[in-house]
């Protein structure tokens, strides 16, 4: 799928923000910095989010009074056929809209693009939904699925992973709960399709999708851990067997489940230190949180206050003693706020390269200019 | 787009030298995974659970306790926040301070909040103020100020001026129609305004004086919203209409010449949204409920995509640089 936004752009924004972050740990010159600003340009309207917000919110009012707009000159809008002509029709407007746009305002989800998208991917829905009334729901989301994932491709929007990870959940839900087997085997049904997705997100190395891989993958975390929680498990097992008990019976595999409950928070946290990857260590970090309640939910008799009380003094505790455990930096962890690299080094390697120390300079120089002339396409 | 290929689009446009760029690398793979926010939000949540857990047991248990015990921790909790806070802050100045540690403004906001909760206390337990109940709004309303010049704190400013608006909501509108907390005694409407325009002048003063210059966006965004929200509710339900319409206009107006003067969107957004209510309102109110029922559609479409084009051109409008404004990530 051809992409909407300019991949270039979006490349040198990227680029732009590492260089803005070398340049605050001092690994390299203000003119640097400028230099890079100049030679790896993105010309995108970005503007601030209370801005982005209003724009999207007038958007919103513009597309619904356009429908409105349009079914003025539609004489039975009020039928179902009319009004999917309508809708249709809107649906093809707000697309060519949101293409001329982005050529023209250099919008990079600024709000109108975003609007103007979910108005297009609804207007393209809705005749689906009012001329087949009675179809299963796993038609209706298969159908959705071939309208989103086309749009996210193109427009990588962040809503877009949003929804795609809860219609292909949606799907699997609805096919398992048909069976009694699939019923008792929804939890590890969950957890591999999570993984799987987590596994697909990882391989996606593109920058253009770098955002939606992140929600992918956070989702994915999520819905694997839940899916392998005791507490859901049983809870969730109470409720689509219909019972109504004020406490949830037992589960099958009930070990198993306690067994994960506790190891799949573990092993976030340790692989997301070992990684360095935030988004699996706090993930982890909640669910070891929800892991206590889950534990503290069957077993413990500890009063709503107590509990707070103590869990407030272990973290306490817990938090105090591991920032003094890394007050020198330990196994690749630290406790830094914005760890700074020594001006001195950088002067000198600058100066070593005015001095015409490094070799490479001049010839590099020469090499740059046509790499300048060709585009920055090619250095990728 | 790795660092790595970064650095290599880097030095093969030569930005960079190829020692610059070891250096980056090495530095790079021997940074150490921070975890220092982490477990910063470890600690204030646990100080959080543990404060409020103490907070229950204390109130389940308050028969063996006894109040007096329950204020004089909470005044010792105050008065160590406050001590802490001064211990922690730099010497006043008129720019703005950059503490290096950020712990004490988080016991700053801790210290008025506990503050606020004290006198609470006292007043609901001992009716220390009586009915004099502007005079209890006005003592921590002159605390946060002064807290939030002394140690340069936009939190404590904020609470200062909310504690302002309320001490003169309940200085000059009885108590029966605060307590319906709306805006329907039109006593209220041209105080409000006033405060707004007030503090909206304040923050433009200490901008061109000098004085705390960044206490200027916290002042114009407070009172030009007080000052334009009753504007507007003066119009939708008070007469004269045309007075307010003029000066939530006028507001407007100066909103739309400050976000141009000092490059800021956020001004621009509330010139235009208000202007943009201000204005539709008008226009339906004198038509007559016929005429706007078959404009309607029109209008709205036509109006939100001029006001979105407007936005996407707000540069080509205003005058404003092409740098771009400064303060996308400030807000």
């Amino acid at each position: 799928m051809k992409k909407a936004y300019n991949q270039t752009w979006v490349e040198n924004l990227h680029l732009q923000r590492q260089a803005a972050e070398w340049k605050y740990r001092n690994l390299l010159t203000e003119e640097q910095e400028t230099q890079v600003k100049e030679l790896f340009p993105e010309k995108f309207y970005r503007p601030g989010i209370f801005v982005k917000i209003g724009l999207f919110c007038f958007a919103v009012v513009a597309t619904s009074f356009f429908v409105g707009f349009l079914s003025l000159f539609l004489l039975d809008a009020s039928s179902e056929i009319g009004f999917s002509t309508l809708s249709l029709i809107c649906c093809a407007c707000f697309f060519f809209v949101l293409e001329y746009l982005i050529k023209t305002k250099n919008l990079f989800h600024s709000g109108v693009d975003n609007a103007l998208l979910y108005a297009g991917v609804t207007a393209a829905m809705v005749p689906v939904f009012l001329l087949f009334q009675h179809a299963p729901v796993w038609a209706y989301c298969l159908i959705a699925l071939a309208v989103i994932v086309p749009a996210t491709l193109r427009y990588a929007d962040l809503l877009g992973p949003i929804a795609i990870f809860g219609l292909i959940f949606t799907i699997m839900a609805e096919w398992m709960m048909k069976f009694p087997l699939g019923k008792a085997l929804l939890p590890f049904a969950v957890m591999m399709l999570s993984a799987l997705i987590y596994i697909l997100a990882r391989k996606n190395k593109d920058i253009y999708y770098h955002e939606c891989r992140q929600i992918l993958e956070v989702l994915s975390l999520v819905t694997f851990y839940l899916g392998g929680n005791y507490l859901v498990v049983r809870e969730l097992n109470a409720l689509i067997s219909d019972l109504n008990v004020s406490v949830a019976p037992q589960i099958a595999f009930a070990p198993l489940f306690y067994f994960f409950t506790f190891i799949i928070p573990a092993a976030y946290v340790f692989f997301g230190l070992k990684r360095a990857d935030r988004i699996l260590f706090i993930i982890g970090l909640i669910a070891f949180a929800f892991s206590v309640y889950t534990y503290k939910h069957y077993f413990s008799t500890l009063t709503a206050s107590q509990g707070l009380v103590l869990a407030g003094a272990l973290m306490i505790a817990a938090a105090i003693a591991l920032i003094k455990y890394l007050h020198t930096p330990k196994h690749g962890i630290s406790d830094e706020q914005n760890r700074k690299n020594s001006l001195e080094n950088l002067q000198a390697v600058i100066t070593a390269r005015e001095l015409g120390v490094t070799p490479a300079g001049p010839s590099l120089e020469f090499g740059g200019g046509t790499f300048g002339g060709g585009g920055a396409g090619e250095t990728y | 787009m790795t660092p790595k290929s970064i650095l290599n689009s880097l030095t093969s446009k030569g930005i960079i030298s190829d020692q610059q760029a070891d250096t980056i690398v090495s530095f790079e793979r021997e940074k150490a995974f921070s975890i220092h926010w982490e477990l910063r939000a470890v600690l204030y949540l646990g100080i959080l659970f543990f404060s409020s857990g103490a907070g229950i047991l204390i109130y389940e248990n308050i028969d063996t306790i006894g109040h007096q015990v329950i204020i004089a921790v909470i005044a010792l909790i105050t008065a160590g926040c406050f001590y802490y806070a001064y211990k922690n802050s730099l010497p006043y100045s008129h720019e703005e301070i950059d503490n290096p540690n950020k712990l004490a403004d988080y016991v700053l906001l801790l210290g008025c909040s506990t503050f606020l909760g004290l006198e609470g206390y006292l007043q609901y337990q001992y009716n220390l103020f009586g009915t004099r109940y502007g005079l209890a709004v006005i003592i921590p309303t002159i605390i946060f100020f002064l807290c939030a010049y002394r140690f340069d704190h936009r939190g404590a400013l904020s609470m200062g001026i909310t504690g302002l608006a309320s001490w003169l909501g309940l200085t000059i509108a009885p108590l029966s129609v605060l307590a319906d907390n709306d805006f329907s005694d039109g006593k209220l409407i041209i105080p409000a305004i006033g405060l707004g325009c007030v503090l909206t002048a304040v923050g433009w003063i200490s901008e061109e004086q000098n004085v705390k210059k960044h206490f200027a966006f916290t002042y114009m965004l407070m009172g030009g919203n007080l000052a334009c929200i009753a504007a507007q509710i003066g119009l939708f339900s008070h007469s004269p209409k045309v007075l307010y319409f003029f000066i939530g206009l006028g507001l407007c107006y100066f909103f739309v010449r400050r976000a141009r003067k000092a490059q800021s969107l956020v001004f621009l957004l509330m010139g235009t949204v208000y202007g943009y209510c201000i204005i539709t309102y008008t226009i339906f109110t004198s038509l007559g409920i016929d005429a706007a029922l078959g404009l309607g559609i029109f209008y709205f479409l036509f109006s939100s995509v001029g006001v979105i084009y407007f936005l996407l051109n707000f540069k080509k409008f205003l005058g404003i640089k092409p740098s771009g404004p400064k303060d996308e990530k400030g807000i």
